[in-house]
């Protein structure tokens, strides 16, 4: 019974593992070209659908995320370069359109306080220790 | 020494506290996304128009005045609770606005002014949303303030409620 469970338990996971996440691409969106809709997924997946907000918009549904990924393939036809695209859309929504904020004077804190805190934390467990040693 | 410390981790505690208690109480929406257009100009763009014959030119029509322009749909229902404040602005202020038809039905945006009255001084078409991603719109009915100098003040994003009627009405005259 257990080692049922067990075999049940790791497929799932197994499944799991090696699925891909479910897109929202369309068939008919999707560019001829392998190596250019290979770049479409790729910016796709970093461009934040503004309506779901939590979602890429390669897995969103929603209009705008339908619009966008059309957007993005045309500029790609046009020739147009990755950071083209990216700045086209940055322009017009904001670096929160951006998955992955850039690193900038103002996303500065963000980056980099983390690393301030772990090593705050090294500093206070290194203190620590020197003193239990002493007594 | 070592007590003065300890009085630190509790005050810290108490910051954090105080900033989410105030996040919670001050009114915002924390969905809502700020304009990156906002001090830009206009985003130019052509198209043709619902009402007029011409072509509905942005060189020509901004920068003259100040305006309102107003994402809307027949299919938008926010967009039909809005249209109330819209025609006050334009009947009672004597603001221009430019309704920019999104994404709809030609016949049926027709009827439908028809139907609830036209505020729109002209009303450009965006068939395909080209026109809205220019203006980084992400959930019609979006409503900007374009300052006489042609130049984006202020967006709305959703219905405008009477509150929101208010502050456009006194954002209007700051900028006057």
């Amino acid at each position: 019974m257990i080692k049922k469970t067990f075999i049940i338990f790791l497929s799932i996971c197994l499944i799991q593992f090696f699925s891909n996440n479910s897109y929202a691409v369309e068939p008919n969106e999707i560019l001829e070209n392998q190596k250019q809709e290979f770049r479409a997924r790729n910016i796709s997946k970093n461009i934040r659908c503004m309506i779901c907000q939590n979602q890429s918009i390669d897995e969103s549904s929603a209009p705008l995320a339908k619009d966008l990924r059309i957007l993005i393939r045309n500029k790609i036809k046009d020739g147009k370069k990755d950071e083209e695209i990216y700045k086209f859309l940055t322009d017009r929504y904001g670096d929160f359109i951006l998955l992955k904020p850039s690193f900038k004077l103002n996303t500065l804190a963000l980056w980099l306080l983390p690393f301030v805190f772990v090593l705050i934390g090294i500093f206070i467990v290194f203190f620590h220790n020197k003193k239990s040693k002493k007594i | 020494m070592k007590k003065k410390l300890l009085i630190i981790p509790p005050l810290l505690f108490l910051l954090i506290l105080l900033t989410f208690f105030y996040l919670l109480i001050i009114e915002r929406n924390p969905s809502e996304i700020p304009s990156n257009l906002l001090d830009k100009s206009v985003p130019n763009f052509e198209t043709e128009s619902l009402l007029k014959k011409e072509r509905f030119i942005s060189s020509k029509e901004f920068g003259k005045e100040i305006m309102l322009v107003n994402f809307f749909a027949t299919w938008c229902l926010p967009c039909r609770d809005e249209h109330i404040y819209i025609k006050r602005f334009s009947d009672e202020k004597g603001i221009r606005v430019i309704g920019i038809n999104y994404k709809d039905n030609p016949k049926k945006a027709t009827q439908w002014l028809k139907d609830m009255g036209n505020p729109y001084s002209n009303v450009p078409i965006d068939k395909y949303g080209k026109i809205a991603i220019d203006w980084g719109v992400y959930g019609i009915p979006e409503t900007f303030i374009i300052s006489s100098e042609g130049i984006i003040k202020y967006r709305h994003v959703g219905s405008v409620t009477k509150k929101i009627y208010k502050k456009i009405n006194l954002l209007i005259k700051e900028i006057e």
